[in-house]
């Protein structure tokens, strides 16, 4: 339907829109580039100086936190697939009637601010709370506490971001032709049978999505860190904000954002890539 | 709405290229943007110098009136104090609690300070090597004493003349406190010394305070440093020390205020604290007391400064005026339990509170604070050097 | 085996209790697992709950010491709370009014048109989605920084949340036009509509509920959003960043209940669209078939 005047029309549609995402969203990216090679500190000012050194004094002096960035958030992210994926499947294929419900309540969680829930967390896992206590018991609390350890952080990022990891594995589920299982039964097939060669093919998209979003935010929170960790279980996250907020050192800080945002840039293509195209035609089951 | 949320694009392996062409397009108009921008932008941090020219003086004028916006700690005024102010000088006074962590303080108002404004604010409060570093940045202003005649009158000896402020130019104290340990004396009885939060006996459950010159000063101490002569080497070794407690899990956290929460509630059994806190949390539980440590403690003081941009520099010194008198100060100590800078309060405190009119926390003998010290300065390279090393250790 | 076992009201033969027991747990043991699965999401928010109530005595929020109403009789008593809340209302409508505009008119673009750039700009919408926010927050604030304006504070707050709340906007929005019956507006121009008759009288009147779908979700990710503000707020305080702050001096109890407040506010705004969309549903099954949403 594109007749001349009618060209314009899309162009103009997306205009402000375009304008408002590149400049305050790809333009700022430039600008966090050209701060990580800056040179200077917060009190002489700071230059724009070509400083490559700033990359490799921030990986040196922070690779820790780096690292465990991504340790905690693939944790996180594969502990909220085997906890989510059950979950979807329940309220895709056994919800009847109350599959609304069941639908409310896994996005309730994000009716109440973020921070508070993750604060909550803080209430549930003290000390001398009953959960801590039967944790201790089982022996799943070395040291008697499980805040302030690697558990109680991974804890907190996979009880945030599971309902990102269960949405996406229910749209996927709920568009599979419940005819096409049937079909597999009648070729004999078992039922476990009928849901690893069917079933989670059809998924895979959903798979896809929900670990790309449940990951990619995680690898840079720093809220359950602060909440829920100690010295030695900060975050990326943590460290950037640390040295944006507090330290000022803005060049090592763009440097860390940088380098982190292009780590999961690889991570995403090369994920895809795997995962993607074969999930996609849905011919062979994607490992999981 | 829920299937609109629920069908939520995401990765679901659209791994679009753009096509060779339209991306080339896109990409040349967004540098165009971005390089044009650039010209004409900066103003910011990279064209800064820090440069500062001659520190101004506050010129103060006829009575005080107006609004006042003063930044404060948090907890450290009572209730009536401002009410009274209020009351007593047709000044509107908000008061904010927004200082929670030196640095922190700072970060946030440097961009507003580097050109000359305050936010609105006319004084805030900062812990003394904060205030001395952002008077040498010209971020405050040198006071009119002519109007502050009750901080000449009243000064405690001890804090005047003090090494950041040998002409008692810029800072007035607010309050002044010591950093030593807090001890559940219930869980805990031996630890004495800050030697005594490294014993594997009490792994996890010790806390450490994320100002840097209230941790590793002591920590210094406790490695036999004379602060006096401290160097730069002696602070990177106590570093090391710390961050080996840190990665063995020996230290449960670096905090802020909030190391009263686990004390309390039994998490930890001893921390670095200050010493207000601890009559505060003994109010709670009288197990936990403040233990001043074999090596001593540190001393400090917290400042009230007036800084560039000040809108109401008359009534920020009618307020520090006003709670130099013994009588109003009496009020604000009687609440925050620290030491008070203004000599006259004892005499006051023991006709109406007199368990704290006799604690050695507020009104410190000498030989109470025999070992204890202030923190050595630190500046420029060596400031960032250890300040680095020691963030790393603290968030990683 | 398992399928015997299920069928068991006809079976002649009576397996043993425990075996009988076990059959009916595996028939239900997804639904069980779902249940346990689902009480654990909802158990912090119950937590959060529960401890508005609590009267602790000290400044810690942390053990159960009794119950009070106290804290919800002065849930707004708190000045830094409530002028961190307000400030946080305030810039979440702007946030949404803006974002729900411009996102809706891409939405119409991308659906409606083919034209030249139209993979780029999909891709432009979907990757702010996919960055941390904290990249996202670190770049903005870097680029406020150097350009030295706009100072930090609410008007970067609010650029910043139309930012990331457009892309959310055009997905919600763009899904609900995919579904539209253009028929509708081909009979409204039949009738002599000019196109912008057209749009408001028929097209836009059909796509309001996928709008206001998106400008609730953009509500909801403004007034919740943290990391992004907490990079660019400079000494603004919204609710969120009081949070953070307080947090270290001990969360006043009446920030739980403003919490409460704010979860039951969304859960019955969330009930009503739904109730609403069934009631929709239902009408337009009642009329001759047509492709709808």
């Amino acid at each position: 339907m594109a007749t001349g005047r009618r060209r314009l029309t899309p162009y103009l549609l997306l205009f402000p829109g375009v304008f408002w995402l590149v400049v305050f969203f790809v333009v700022p990216m430039y600008y966090m580039a050209r701060l990580s090679l800056d040179s200077g500190t917060i009190e002489k000012g700071f230059e724009f100086s070509w400083q490559w050194s700033n990359y490799h004094d921030a990986l040196t002096l922070y690779k820790d936190p780096f690292i465990r960035a991504f340790e905690y958030a693939g944790a996180a992210t594969i502990i909220a697939l085997l906890i989510g994926y059950p979950l979807a499947y329940a309220i895709a294929f056994k919800g009847g009637r109350w599959k609304n419900a069941m639908l409310v309540a896994v996005v309730a969680p994000f009716f109440t601010t973020y921070l508070i829930r993750t604060y909550a967390w803080q209430t549930i896992l003290a000390d001398q709370s009953p959960v801590t206590k039967a944790l201790n018991a089982i022996g799943l609390a070395p040291g008697g506490h499980v805040l302030a350890t690697a558990g109680a952080v991974i804890a907190g990022i996979t009880y945030n971001f599971l309902p990102f990891m269960v949405l996406p594995i229910y749209a996927s589920l709920e568009r599979v032709d419940p005819r096409l299982i049937e079909a597999a039964k009648d070729l004999y097939a078992s039922s476990r049978a009928a849901f690893v060669k069917v079933t989670l093919p059809l998924s895979a998209p959903g798979v896809v999505a929900g670990t790309l979003l449940t990951f990619i935010p995680a690898s840079g929170d720093y809220v359950n860190a602060f909440f829920l960790g100690g010295p030695n279980n900060t975050m990326l996250g943590n460290t950037i904000q640390g040295l944006y907020l507090n330290t000022r050192d803005y060049p090592a800080a763009a440097a860390l954002s940088f380098v982190l945002m292009a780590v999961i840039m690889v991570i995403v293509f090369v994920y895809i890539r795997f995962a993607g195209s074969e999930a996609l035609m849905g011919e062979e089951a994607t490992p999981v | 709405m829920l299937n609109a949320w629920v069908r939520t694009e995401g990765k679901d392996g659209r791994a679009r290229r753009a096509r060779g062409p339209q991306l080339m397009v896109v990409a040349v108009l967004a540098l165009a943007a971005s390089l044009a921008i650039a010209a004409c932008g900066g103003g910011g941090i990279e064209s800064s110098g820090g440069g500062k020219g001659k520190v101004e003086t506050v010129k103060v004028s006829g009575k005080p009136s107006g609004n006042l916006t003063i930044s404060n700690w948090p907890l450290y005024i009572d209730k009536n104090t401002v009410p009274d102010f209020e009351k007593a000088t047709g000044v509107s006074v908000k008061y904010i609690e927004d200082v929670n962590d030196n640095q922190e303080f700072f970060g946030k108002l440097q961009p507003l300070l580097a050109k000359g404004e305050s936010g609105g604010r006319s004084i805030f409060v900062v812990t003394d090597w904060m205030a001395q570093k952002m008077y040498d940045l010209g971020y405050l202003q040198n006071l009119d004493k002519a109007a502050i005649p009750n901080v000449e009158k009243n000064l405690v000896p001890n804090l005047r003349g003090r090494p950041i402020d040998p002409k008692d130019a810029y800072a007035v104290p607010w309050q002044s406190g010591m950093t030593g340990l807090i001890v559940r004396t219930d869980l805990a009885p031996d630890i004495k010394s800050i030697c005594d939060l490294f014993n594997p006996k009490y792994k996890g459950k010790v806390d450490m305070l994320t100002e840097m010159r209230d941790t590793v000063p002591l920590v210094m101490k406790c490695q036999g440093v004379d602060l006096a002569k401290a160097t730069e080497q002696d602070w990177l070794n106590a570093i090391d020390k710390i961050k080996a407690a840190a990665d063995s899990g020996q230290i449960r956290r670096f905090t802020g205020n909030d190391y009263a929460k686990d004390l309390s509630s039994g998490d930890v059994d001893a921390v670095i604290g200050w010493s207000g806190d601890a009559i505060q949390l003994q109010a709670d539980n009288p197990d936990i007391q403040f233990v001043m440590p074999k090596e001593g403690c540190m001393l400090w003081s917290d400042n009230m400064v007036i800084p560039v941009g000040a809108p109401n520099p008359t009534a920020a010194e009618a307020w520090m005026n006003y709670v130099y008198d013994p009588k109003n100060q009496a009020q604000i100590t009687d609440y925050n339990y620290y030491v008070s800078p203004v000599s006259g309060v004892k005499p006051i405190l023991q006709k109406t509170d007199p368990t704290a009119a006799k604690s050695d926390l507020i009104f410190p003998s000498k030989q109470f604070t025999a070992k204890c010290d202030a923190a050595p300065p630190l500046s420029g390279a060596e400031e960032t050097k250890v300040t680095a090393a020691f963030n790393a250790v603290v968030t990683g | 085996m398992e399928a015997r076992a299920a069928a068991a009201p006809t079976y002649v033969r009576r397996e043993s209790a425990p075996r009988r027991a076990w059959a009916w747990l595996k028939k239900r043991a997804l639904n069980i697992y779902a249940g346990f699965a689902i009480a654990y999401l909802l158990i912090p928010i119950a937590v959060i709950i529960a401890f508005s109530f609590n009267n602790p005595a000290g400044k810690y929020n942390f053990t159960w010491e009794g119950f009070t109403l106290k804290h919800w009789a002065d849930v707004f008593s708190l000045p830094d709370l409530n002028s961190a809340l307000v400030k946080s209302l305030e810039i979440a409508l702007v946030a949404t009014i803006v974002a729900t505009i411009i996102g809706t008119l891409m939405a119409l673009a991308l659906v409606r048109y083919q034209f030249f750039g139209r993979r780029t700009t999909n891709f432009l919408i979907v990757i702010p989605m996919a960055t941390p926010e904290i990249v996202m927050g670190a770049s903005l604030l870097s680029f406020f920084l150097i350009l030295g304006t706009p100072a930090l504070g609410t008007t970067t707050l609010m650029i910043a949340h139309i930012m990331f709340c457009i892309s959310f906007v055009v997905v919600v929005v763009r899904s609900r036009l995919i579904g539209f019956d253009r028929s509708l507006e081909e009979a409204a121009q039949d009738l002599g509509a000019s196109p912008i008759q057209t749009f408001w009288r028929v097209t836009f009147p059909l796509i309001l509920p996928g709008v206001i779908a998106g400008a609730l979700l953009a509500f909801a990710l403004s007034i919740d959003d943290f990391v992004v503000s907490n990079f660019n707020s400079g000494t603004t305080v919204t609710f969120p960043l009081y949070i953070f702050g307080a947090a270290q001096r001990g969360i006043p109890v009446e920030v739980n209940a403003v919490a409460t407040i704010l979860f039951s506010a969304t859960l019955i705004v969330m009930g009503l669209t739904v109730i609403q969309q069934r009631r929709a549903e239902r009408m337009s099954a009642m009329r001759p078939q047509q492709e709808g949403e």
